[in-house]
């Protein structure tokens, strides 16, 4: 069964390759070097212009938005730099006063943070030797 | 002037101190570029089109061709991609003309039924119905089967993976026999 397949493939791939081969009434007459050389030279100038002007466009097109920036940033950049400075002396604002309660108490010297994580520490030691023992108990 | 024209070829050779120069390239490679088209295209004008386009493209980008590797490969990749082109734009101008001449050569009137009648008969179905496969499989089973061209080679020359033009291959022949079965 395989070798009939192979042999299927090979007929067909030497029948491929005879089918496809070019024929001398096929060939065709030399390629004019020259004339492919000369189009390539004619149509080069006009390449080359045509990439200059689209070169001198984006050239100017570049210098336009440059200027425009220049023109429009001195007119603009205050009124801006105000708002911005505006809105961040906002946000400081409602960030301090909720902070300004947490920094008093960590400051006062009535309630020393120390004590704090201390007392937490020791709740969290309690804690974990009854489950401790409970587990003892149960096992 | 023969020796003006001559000079101002090999232009590019000299500037480049290149191992080939484009006139030696064309020369050695154009009946395959020409070939290449005609089997992707399946039409005399449209193949020479493509080839004077291979040519005019290679000539002008061959100051930044790598001379590391092959010409030929470099040459069939741009006809390959031509080709493939020309028949996406002119297609169904291509098939029209194509159709018009597989029909006239098995329409041949002093064709007697031979050995080599029939063999021509063959070839000229076979040819119609790889002209006829989607460009994915043709180039690949043109490439492999008319430029002799090893799995390894044709992935090189159209950058797909080996394994890709492998299975390509496979299924191109598959859909080549599948129409060449459906058209007895």
């Amino acid at each position: 069964m395989s070798n009939d397949r192979r042999e299927d493939d090979l007929f067909d791939e030497t029948r491929l390759r005879r089918a496809l081969r070019l024929e001398p009434a096929e060939l065709p007459t030399r390629l004019d070097l020259a004339a492919i050389v000369a189009r390539a030279r004619a149509d080069r100038p006009a390449f080359t212009a045509a990439s200059l002007i689209s070169t001198l466009v984006a050239g100017v097109a570049a210098a336009g938005l440059v200027g425009l920036i220049a023109v429009t940033l001195p007119a603009v950049a205050p009124a801006l730099a105000s708002d911005l400075f505006t809105a961040a002396i906002e946000t400081l604002a409602n960030v301090a006063i909720p902070a300004s309660f947490l920094l008093n108490l960590a400051a006062q010297p009535t309630v020393p943070v120390a004590a704090i994580a201390a007392l937490a520490v020791a709740i969290a030691y309690e804690y974990a030797q009854r489950r401790e023992s409970l587990r003892e108990v149960t096992s | 002037m023969a020796a003006s024209v001559a000079l101002r070829i090999d232009l590019p050779i000299t500037r480049m101190a290149s191992p080939v120069t484009f006139a030696d390239g064309v020369r050695e490679h154009q009946d395959e570029v020409y070939g290449v088209a005609l089997r992707i295209t399946g039409d005399r004008e449209a193949a020479l089109d493509v080839a004077s386009s291979t040519f005019l493209k290679a000539y002008r980008a061959f100051d930044r061709y790598d001379q590391t590797r092959p010409l030929r490969y470099w040459l069939l990749r741009i006809a390959t991609n031509e080709a493939i082109s020309y028949v996406r734009k002119r297609g169904r101008e291509l098939r029209r003309r194509v159709a018009l001449e597989q029909g006239t050569t098995l329409a041949d009137p002093t064709a007697l039924p031979d050995a080599e009648s029939v063999a021509r008969e063959d070839r000229a179905r076979i040819r119609a119905a790889v002209s006829l496969l989607p460009e994915l499989y043709r180039v690949v089973i043109v490439l492999r089967y008319f430029n002799d061209l090893s799995v390894d080679e044709i992935a090189r020359v159209t950058k797909r993976p080996a394994s890709t033009v492998g299975v390509q291959l496979l299924r191109g022949r598959t859909l080549l026999r599948t129409a060449l079965e459906a058209g007895r």
